[in-house]
């Protein structure tokens, strides 16, 4: 018991330390990505071409700042700007937590 | 990693983008008083340069400070973990420090040193990130 108390905690401060991040739900944001691998692929990385980037195995909390961004007009991109318009967000977060959870080639970067 | 070591590093970082950020002033500066009405070429769509990744690793140690530390997160303007670059691909890579340059994409410390990048340094930088895949 005290363990799982324990683990509650650190869990609430991981959340907490991530942020606006709000955990989304995996397995909804799959069944929302359908618009999303029309372009950037199936799997999140072989996407139409190699101007859209890959997004499986992105960190969550960059993928949500980068579509509220998309929807609020901060960051412009024609294509990106209509389908983030439609997003809740927890849609957001649900979509976010889908592709941060596949696996790709995404690594953070190491000096060579 | 600690906070007080994090700290530490978002100091050196910024300290390095300021650096940066006059260096480019300064060259901006001279090479308009050099040259004012320089040929106005302007190859149009000039075809993307090519990159060279050997080249470009040469070229991130502005990027390590952030990029090469495991969820290091930003503190502005929310707090958020900075993306995994390596692995990226390569014409996004270019397009989004062409973002930062152009102000498109805004990020104070991405533009900053963006506006320090030639098309060939992205180019280059893009090409070794997009081979450590």
């Amino acid at each position: 018991m005290a363990k799982i108390t324990f683990i509650s905690a650190v869990a609430a401060a991981l959340l907490m330390t991530a942020g606006v991040a709000q955990a989304g739900n995996v397995a909804a944001g799959k069944e929302k990505s359908a618009a999303c691998a029309a372009c950037h692929g199936v799997d999140g990385v072989k996407g139409l071409d190699e101007t859209y980037p890959i997004l499986a195995g992105q960190h969550a909390d960059y993928l949500e700042r980068a579509l509220s961004d998309y929807k609020s007009g901060k960051r412009k991109n024609a294509i990106m700007a209509g389908m983030a318009a439609a997003l809740s967000k927890e849609d957001i977060a649900d979509l976010s937590a889908y592709y941060a959870s596949l696996s790709g080639p995404l690594k953070s970067s190491k000096r060579r | 990693m600690s906070v007080s070591k994090q700290t530490n590093f978002k100091a050196a970082v910024s300290g390095m983008v300021a650096a940066v950020g006059l260096a480019a002033m300064l060259a901006s500066g001279s090479a308009g008083a050099q040259a004012p009405a320089a040929a106005p070429s302007a190859a149009p769509a000039a075809p993307a340069v090519k990159g060279d990744a050997a080249a470009g690793a040469k070229k991130n140690s502005m990027c390590i400070g952030c990029h090469g530390i495991e969820n290091y997160k930003t503190a502005f303007p929310v707090l958020y973990r900075v993306p995994k670059i390596t692995g990226q691909n390569q014409a996004y890579f270019v397009a989004a420090l062409q973002a930062y340059k152009s102000g498109e994409r805004s990020h104070p410390s991405m533009q900053a040193i963006s506006g320090s990048l030639t098309e060939q340094d992205m180019a280059d930088l893009a090409a070794f990130y997009a081979q450590s895949k």
